[in-house]
Parts: C-alpha cells; sequence; structure tokens
C-alpha cells in the first residue's frame, strides 16, 4: 500500500518548530508549552503507524441480471494491524446505482481490528442494460492520529451483463417465406398441419382421417382437407446504432436493445432461427440459430451494442452470405437518423429480402426546438422522416412510426397490417 | 445515512474548529490596549478568516491559520514581562482542538458513510489529545520554573528540540510505499 504523510504533520511540526525557536529567542517558555502538544502528537503518531497490510477481495453473486435487479457486491477485507478508519469506495459504473441512490461511487468508512476481517456487502441496482465490470474498489486508512493514510485500488475484474427485461409479445411479423422445419408460422404451402386451406378429391395414399364427410355427402365423391403446415422461419434483427438520440425519457439505443431482446426472445419461443446483425461504428453479426443457446448468445452480443463513431463504412456487400439467408425475415430497428444506415435498408430492399422496419422516432428524445425557428426545423425534420418511410413502403417494405408512448406489441401489430395491405402476409 | 446528514457533521465540524479559533483569535485582545490592540484586532481578524476558510473549504490554509493564531499569542507573550502566563496551555490545547477538528472536518467527507465506532472512536482520539496538551503545557511551565542549570544549558536543550522538530519534517514529508520497499 502506498503511504501518504497527511498535510497536518507538515503543519504541525512546522507550528512547533516556529513556537520553540520563539520561545528560545523571547525566553518565554509559555510558547515551548504551547509547541510540546504538538510535537508530541507528530512523534506519539510516528511511532504508533503501521502499515495495516490490507487484504481484499471483491466477488459479486451472479454474472447475469435484469434492468432493475439486484445485484451484490461483496467485499471481504482482512487486516494484520488495526485500522482506526477505513474509507471504502466502490466505483458504480454508468447505469448501475449504489445503496442510498448513489450514481458514480458509494462509499463507507469502517473500522477494523488488528486480524479482522471483515465482509461488506454492496446491494446495486442494474437500472440500464449493458455489460459491466465491477469491483473497483479504492481503499484508504487512517492511523489514529490520522497523521498518515495508506492506499490502494483494487482493480476491475468482476463481469456483470444486464439484459433488458424482454416485454410479453404476443403477435409478431409474420415472415412471407418459412424453412421446412416445423415451426409456428402458417406456411402458405400445404402440407400437414391444424390451419384449414382447401378441400381436393381423395387420392390414392391420402389419410383417412383427412376426409372431409360432410363435403364428400354433399358431393357424392370422397374430398380430403388440404392444411397449411406450420413452419419455423429465420429472422434476422438488423440493429442502427450509428446514432443514439438521448433526451430525459431514455435513448432510441436503448430502446433498440430492449426491442431486440423482446423480438429474438418471442421468436426463439416460436421455434425460429434468430440472427443479428448491428450496424453502428463496428459492425456485429450473428448467424441465425435456434433455442436458448441462440437466445444468450444473442443477448451477450446485444450488450455489446453501442455507439462507436467513425468514418470507416464497408456496407452489407461484407457481411458473410449466411448471415442473411436468402428467405428470412428482417426486422429493422432503426431512428432513421443516420445516412449510412438509411442506405444499408435500401440495399437490403433492392436485394429482395423480406424486411419491415421499426422507425424508433427520436423525435421525442431529441424534443421540439426553442422558437418559432426551432418548431418550425422540428416539423421540417419530421416531414422529412415521413417522406423516408414513404420511401421506403414504395419499394415494398412494411415502415411503421414507433413513438415514445407506444408499446412494442402495438408497433408490431401495425407492421402486420401494414403488410397485410401490401400482401406480404396472410390476411 | 443521508448524504445531507453526513454533510452536516461537516459543516458541524468545521462549524465547531472555526469557534475554538474564534476563541483563540479574541483572548489575546483583552490583555492589550492602545495601538497594539488596534493592530492585533487586523491580525485576529486575519488568522480567523484563514481558519474558517481551513476548517471549512481550504484544508491547506491550516498550517498558515495555525501560523498568524500563535503569532498573535506571542506578541502578547513578548510584551508582558518576566510573569509567566498561566493560560499558555489552555492556548496550545485550544490550537491542537481547532487543528483536530478541522481536519475532521476536512476528513468527513459528504460522500462517504462513517459507521458509528469509527465516529465515536474519532471523539474520544480528539477530546484524549485536547486533554493531554492540555497536561503536557502544565508540565512543560512547571518544568520551566524548576531551576535547572545555566542559560547555556537551557539554549543547547532548545535549540535540540527545535533542529529535532525539523528532521522530524525531513523524514516524515516524504511519501512511501509498501511495494516499492518489497521490490
Amino acid at each position: 500500500m502506498n503511504r501518504r504523510p497527511s498535510a497536518k504533520i507538515a503543519a504541525y511540526v512546522g507550528v512547533a518548530a516556529l513556537a520553540l525557536l520563539a520561545g528560545l529567542a523571547l525566553g518565554r517558555p509559555e510558547l515551548v508549552a504551547v509547541a510540546a502538544p504538538l510535537a508530541v502528537l507528530v512523534v506519539a503518531g510516528l511511532a504508533s503507524a503501521r502499515d495495516p497490510e490490507l487484504a481484499a477481495e471483491v466477488a459479486v453473486d451472479r454474472e447475469r441480471a435484469l434492468v432493475e435487479d439486484q445485484v451484490t457486491v461483496t467485499l471481504t477485507l482482512r487486516t494484520a494491524a488495526r485500522v482506526e478508519r477505513l474509507e471504502v469506495l466502490l466505483v458504480v459504473p454508468p447505469g448501475m446505482e449504489g445503496p442510498d441512490g448513489a450514481r458514480r461511487a458509494w462509499a463507507t468508512a469502517v473500522s477494523l481490528a488488528a486480524g479482522e476481517q471483515r465482509v461488506l456487502p454492496i446491494e446495486l441496482t442494474c437500472r440500464r442494460w449493458g455489460a459491466y465490470w465491477l469491483g473497483d474498489v479504492h481503499l484508504r486508512a487512517h492511523d489514529r492520529f490520522r497523521l498518515f493514510t495508506w492506499e490502494r485500488h483494487l482493480d476491475r475484474h468482476a463481469p456483470l451483463k444486464v439484459f433488458p427485461v424482454p416485454d410479453a409479445l404476443r403477435t409478431l411479423v409474420t415472415p412471407v417465406e418459412t424453412l421446412v422445419s416445423t415451426g409456428g408460422h402458417v406456411a402458405p404451402q400445404r402440407g400437414d398441419g391444424i390451419e384449414f386451406a382447401d378441400l381436393r378429391s381423395f387420392l390414392p395414399g391420402d389419410r383417412p382421417r383427412s376426409i372431409n364427410w360432410r363435403a364428400t355427402a354433399r358431393r357424392g365423391d370422397l374430398m380430403v382437407n388440404q392444411r397449411h403446415p406450420e413452419r419455423a422461419t429465420d429472422v434476422v434483427l438488423f440493429l442502427d446504432s450509428f446514432l443514439d438520440v438521448r433526451g430525459p425519457g431514455g435513448s432510441t439505443l436503448d430502446r433498440t436493445v430492449g426491442a431486440a431482446a423482446s423480438l429474438a426472445a418471442a421468436y426463439l419461443r416460436q421455434r425460429d432461427r434468430v440472427g443479428l446483425v448491428s450496424f453502428g461504428g463496428f459492425v456485429q453479426w450473428l448467424q441465425p440459430g435456434g433455442g436458448q443457446t441462440a437466445l444468450y448468445r444473442l443477448l451477450d452480443t446485444l450488450m455489446e451494442t453501442q455507439v462507436f463513431a467513425t468514418a470507416a463504412w464497408k456496407g452489407i456487400r461484407h457481411l458473410p452470405p449466411r448471415t442473411l439467408p436468402a428467405k428470412a425475415l428482417i426486422v429493422a430497428l432503426t431512428p432513421l437518423v443516420d445516412e449510412r444506415g438509411v442506405a444499408a435498408l435500401f440495399d437490403l430492399l433492392a436485394r429482395g429480402y423480406d424486411l419491415a422496419v421499426v422507425d424508433i422516432s427520436p423525435l421525442a428524445q431529441a424534443g421540439s426546438g426553442d422558437g418559432q425557428w426551432g418548431e418550425l426545423a422540428t416539423r421540417l425534420w419530421a416531414l422529412e422522416r415521413e417522406t423516408l418511410r414513404h420511401r421506403y413502403q414504395r419499394l415494398g417494405a412494411a415502415v411503421v412510426e414507433w413513438p415514445d408512448a407506444l408499446h412494442l406489441q402495438q408497433v408490431l401489430l401495425e407492421v402486420e397490417a401494414c403488410r397485410r395491405r401490401a400482401g406480404l402476409a396472410p390476411g | 445515512m443521508p448524504a445531507p446528514r453526513r454533510a452536516g457533521a461537516r459543516l458541524a465540524c468545521g462549524l465547531a474548529a472555526t469557534a475554538v479559533a474564534a476563541a483563540l483569535a479574541l483572548a489575546p485582545l483583552a490583555q492589550v490596549g492602545g495601538a497594539l490592540r488596534d493592530l492585533l484586532t487586523w491580525v485576529a481578524g486575519f488568522g480567523l478568516v484563514l481558519a474558517g476558510a481551513a476548517a471549512l473549504r481550504v484544508g491547506s490554509l491550516l498550517g498558515p491559520a495555525l501560523v498568524v493564531l500563535l503569532a498573535e499569542h506571542t506578541v502578547v507573550l513578548a510584551g508582558r514581562g518576566d510573569r509567566v502566563d498561566a493560560t499558555a496551555p489552555l492556548v496550545g490545547a485550544g490550537l491542537l482542538l481547532y487543528a483536530e477538528l478541522a481536519s475532521w472536518a476536512r476528513e468527513a467527507r459528504p460522500r462517504v458513510h462513517d459507521e458509528p465506532p469509527v465516529l465515536v472512536a474519532r471523539m474520544i482520539v480528539v477530546a484524549a489529545s485536547a486533554l493531554a496538551a492540555l497536561g503536557i503545557g502544565v508540565l512543560v511551565l512547571l518544568a520551566a520554573n524548576v531551576p535547572a542549570g545555566g542559560g547555556l544549558a537551557r539554549l543547547a536543550v532548545g535549540v535540540a528540540a527545535a533542529i529535532g522538530t525539523l528532521a522530524v519534517v525531513v523524514v516524515v514529508a516524504r511519501p512511501t510505499s509498501t511495494r516499492a520497499r518489497r521490490g
């Protein structure tokens, strides 16, 4: 530990020396009586000061949590010598909150007897999703007379991933095309399934249980039911993280990541394969996969999503082909602010992908401009965004604006209605 | 403990230190008169401002505040004649009490929550230091009245004490590191 003398030592010793010299020069024992206590305290402090030889360990009770969960950071302290006052300061990363609502750091001061082991459990509340490193602790020990301090810094080493709480989604965007594997979407093809499709005449090889006896009686010929099979699909979540518009009520990136987590969980529950393409300063992708493992991989990747300013941009053509399967439904979550993200969506449409765009409106976060010109600028911006959405719609994409007040489910229902009108989804 | 209460503890210590400093600054004024009193009033005011600033805001002013308060008492003592001032131990204890309270005020950071045992221990140490200072001052004054050798011996002891004090400053005024010593 690093030992530092306090400013008090210099003050005490300096004043004592001056008083002694003055007492000597003036021949006044009173000045010696004034100086002596200060000098004695310094000597006593020097004699009693010992390096506390402090040992400290940091542990976090879990590695994964949900937003608004409480995480306990346990700090174990051991000391060889008595510590009169030990300041413990835990750095609280942005997005987390310490006890008593501490935002940047939480600190306490304790005393430790020689050889004592003390365990300090510190409750942190996860306020925002993200990948965190916990355990950044500063320790400062004081001696009895507060003449010396010993300082130590514990490096951060406990990882914690905080996931957004997925919204319960009952209706999802239905894909145009499906895979051959069984899933939760009604495929347009005919086959074994539950959803009734049509009637046709009996053919050799048809199962007797498919015979529709009522239609057979009416037509005088054996008729069988045809059904739509339930199939899985590939869904690719396309995240535009070029820019984050932040306001008092939240940020577009937070809503993007929250929506992506909700959609991923909902599609995976339907046995679909879900992939991810995160377009921002750097590009991240995950090939479509299914099951719980894929969900954790997706969430882990989502946690690393952040705005990273860069001018180097290569476009979607540099993505591995398997990342964007030909029949995949692409659900884009974008604030439609950065031109590179806007252009990437046009690129996807030009390649014939089944694209649904959720336009995460940044208007609420940006706020309306001050004065007449500010209001005019806000209206012009809103008009520009509307024009852009129309351009996407003309090219065959379903685009719906997601204002701050709406629930994601309502937006998805609007997307579905939009696709139905365009003939992209079964009516 | 909520932050305002912790800030209150800091303010209480700072105000207590300032009150002690005020007593120390105003006490010498009663013992002098005339032009010297006017001069000392200015010195006392300056010392009080320094002491208040050191206790409440700028910790590095602790040394200068102590020096000014000491200078005020030195001026009074210089014009006192042969009579020994019996209140000197009180001044010594007061200076120490002021310095301890001021440093406690600086130590009580609003963000840091001190556990009750830490506060109690600190209170005991401060009170014991002040009492010990009083006792040491009385002992020194008593020792000064004991006939012990001529003026030369007393001068030698005084010079040795002053040099020893300065040597302590040199030794302790450098930070050390456990890690560096081991390496």
